[in-house]
């Protein structure tokens, strides 16, 4: 064997020997063991983790232990406790455990990936865990809704569901505000009810229904309506989205306005209409109906029209005829000009009079009877 | 030919007949200057027997006692007689007319009632009582027409017949006035006044009746119960006989609407040959504009009618025909009356 050999040899005896002396040590001051079943926990940002901790005495004399964890990045927060109480240091009793419970709290502005933390039980004695964050962590305001674009007409109101969501590690009131155009009108309703703020807890979600009305006189359009949810310290921003189609709007009724007329029963009465297209498309099929009293006769010339522009209007006659048995007084004759969309009702306040013919034959009756009178007077007064 | 001294001595006539003295109106006449028509003073002097006399005075007071009756009932329950939604309701002040609490009848009641009273108390002894008494060929021995004497007369009576409805109906307006302290408006003022004037026709016709009958009839008592009579068969007899008729041929339920129609226009014909129908069917139109057809309607011509008052003019036409029956029976008795008067030989006793 070379001298060589013999001191590798040697090398490896010892290093062997020290090896496991050192092992030995580790051995004898490892009688105290720190346990916790899951090592790496991953979180999202804001959460907190509970872990369960045994402090094991596997030796022979009573363990004094001071306890503290290191490690820990700036703005985590930690307590360890037995029960109700924080606890600083413990004692074990040989052969016995304890139960603590460490709660980490992870905050909301944190970088994704992971971290070590290490539970330090007296001297030596340490227990390295790992907090993976699963996402990057955020100190904010959320607000979406999942349907932020809407369609409808002129006359119908938009609700959109939106949640607001408070990612910040304090409760919050935000203000709701929405920028609408004018003569629309925004209201807000949360838990049912309407409101202009809203008290959300921290990392928590409260839905908020968002109802928006457009103007009387809206256009054809798309109208982007940008909702902020505001706080002292975050804001939210959420833009919705309204579609107008074009409104149907039709209005019937006479170029002066005015609605009632007279009548002679039994005759008939041309009176002058206007249909008038006062919504933003266009109009096809007017169709002219009416309702009547009983045997009066409703003509409308022409009798449907094909179509109006927006804004525009068309002339139409319509002849009443009266029933000739009518009653003297008032009648009411409704018109209405229709299209599929939209209608519009005139109701025409028609006086009957009677024909005057009686009345001359009455005058004619008694004008006879003072003729008669006049005769004999002439006949017979004069003697 | 010399006026005044004829027309002092027909004054002295009329003073003779009707034995009371010379009255002042005789005596201006003498003193002024200006000369009256005879008819006029013929007329003159049967207005003031009238007024002076007691017949007009207990028929007027019988006539106003009960129209403050009406109207007293009618003041205390015109406040109920205004209902919201009511088409009469800017017609208030006619309600005075028309309102009654079923105690006491309304005044409209009342004037269709008395008025024929009141025509007949004047007119019945109006020639018979002076060819009695002698004086009525003692006048027509004087210058003057025959027949201004039955005109006269008639004048005379309506004249003051006119005066009293007119007046009565003026105290109403004018109590009304001031216990509602609401003024009529125009129309509501016409139509007053139009029911007036065919209250004085109405009575025009009764008159017209009872002088036709004192024309007839020698007795002046004879005269007034055949007057009377008429009246009573009027207001009390022919409308039994109509529901008499009425009901035996009245259709059964299950008959066909224009069936119905035409009973319904037989039986208000037969009524209406009664003149207080015809009164008291113009003035519930004239005073309640709200009255649209005084027949029977079918459903067909009130589908889509409004509840609402007529116009007057409107109002007038629906009771021109009853206006123009009541004017032509007027006429006619006082034709009758006229032929008879004028054809008749008149001799002094």
């Amino acid at each position: 064997m070379s001298p060589l050999k013999k001191l590798t040899a040697i090398f490896f005896i010892l290093s062997c020997g020290i090896i496991a002396g050192v092992n030995a040590i580790a051995a004898e001051t490892d009688s105290i063991l720190l346990y916790t079943p899951f090592t790496k926990i991953s979180v999202p940002p804001g959460e907190s983790i509970d872990y369960t901790i045994d402090v094991i005495n596997n030796g022979t004399e009573l363990e004094k232990l001071d306890l503290s964890v290191t490690n820990l990045p700036r703005g985590w927060n930690y307590t360890l406790k037995s029960g109700a109480w924080n606890v600083r240091q413990v004692a074990v009793l040989p052969g016995e455990k304890k139960s603590l419970s460490l709660r980490v709290e992870v905050p909301f502005q944190v970088n994704k990936g992971n971290y070590r933390i290490y539970l330090v039980a007296g001297e030596g004695h340490t227990l390295p865990l790992t907090v993976n964050i699963s996402e990057q962590g955020t100190y904010r305001t959320e607000f979406t809704t999942r349907q932020a674009n809407m369609e409808g007409h002129a006359g119908s109101s938009f609700n959109y569901s939106a949640d607001l969501q408070n990612r910040t590690a304090e409760a919050q009131t935000y203000a709701l505000r929405g920028e609408v155009p004018r003569g629309w009108t925004i209201t807000f309703r949360a838990n049912g009810k309407q409101v202009t703020s809203v008290d959300v807890e921290a990392n928590s979600t409260v839905n908020v229904t968002i109802e928006i009305k457009p103007a009387e006189q809206v256009e054809e359009g798309t109208y982007a309506i940008p909702v902020r949810a505001v706080s002292g310290s975050s804001s939210g921003e959420l833009k919705l989205e309204a579609v107008i189609t074009g409104t149907y709007r039709i209005e019937l009724s006479t170029p002066s306005g005015l609605l009632s007329s007279d009548i002679v029963a039994g005759r008939g009465k041309k009176i002058d209409l206007v249909v008038k297209n006062t919504g933003t498309s266009i109009l096809s099929d007017v169709q002219l109906t009416h309702a009547a009293p009983a045997n009066w006769e409703v003509t409308f010339e022409p009798k449907k029209i094909e179509s109006i522009l927006a804004g525009r209007q068309e002339n139409v006659t319509v002849t009443i005829s009266a029933d000739k048995k009518a009653i003297p007084g008032d009648y009411v004759t409704n018109l209405e000009a229709r299209t599929p969309e939209t209608s519009s009702k005139a109701s025409f306040r028609m006086s009957v009079k009677t024909p005057m013919l009686w009345g001359w034959i009455g005058v004619l009756i008694i004008a006879a009877g003072i003729a008669a009178i006049w005769y004999l007077f002439r006949k017979y007064g004069r003697r | 030919m010399d006026w005044t001294i004829s027309i002092t001595d027909i004054l002295k006539e009329v003073t003779t007949m009707t034995d009371t003295p010379i009255t002042n109106t005789a005596g201006k006449s003498r003193i002024s200057e200006r000369v009256k028509h005879p008819f006029r003073v013929i007329m003159e002097k049967e207005i003031s027997d009238h007024v002076s006399g007691w017949r007009f005075i207990i028929l007027a007071a019988i006539i106003a006692l009960t129209c403050l009756g009406a109207l007293y009932t009618a003041l205390t329950n015109i406040s109920q007689a205004v209902k919201p939604n009511d088409p009469e309701g800017t017609f208030f002040f006619l309600k005075l007319f028309t309102v009654s609490d079923g105690t006491m009848p309304s005044f409209m009641v009342f004037i269709s009632f008395l008025g024929p009273l009141l025509g007949i108390g004047l007119g019945f002894d109006a020639i018979n009582s002076e060819h009695n008494r002698g004086t009525l060929s003692r006048i027509l021995s004087q210058p003057i027409h025959r027949d201004y004497i039955i005109n006269a007369k008639f004048t005379a009576a309506i004249a003051v017949i006119s005066v009293m409805l007119m007046s009565l109906c003026l105290m109403v307006m004018g109590a009304g006035l001031t216990m509602l302290g609401i003024p009529p408006t125009a129309e509501e003022f016409v139509r007053m006044v139009l029911f007036i004037l065919l209250g004085i026709l109405y009575v025009a016709f009764w008159l017209n009746l009872a002088i036709l009958f004192s024309v007839l009839f020698r007795q002046p008592a004879t005269a007034a119960l055949s007057a009377i009579a008429v009246w009573l068969f009027f207001t009390v007899f022919y409308p039994l006989i109509v529901s008499l008729i009425t009901k035996s041929i009245e259709p059964p339920a299950t008959a066909t609407p224009s069936q119905l129609v035409a009973f319904e226009q037989f039986r208000l014909a037969l009524l209406r040959v009664m003149p207080n129908q015809l009164f008291s069917e113009a003035t519930t139109t004239l005073l309640m504009p709200s009255v649209r057809s005084l027949g029977p309607l079918t459903m067909e011509q009130l589908i889509g009618a409004l509840p609402g008052p007529l116009p007057l003019g409107q109002s007038l036409l629906l009771v021109w025909p009853h206006v123009t029956g009541l004017a032509a029976g007027t006429i006619i008795s006082f034709v009758i009356s006229y032929v008879l008067f004028m054809r008749r030989e008149i001799r002094p006793r």
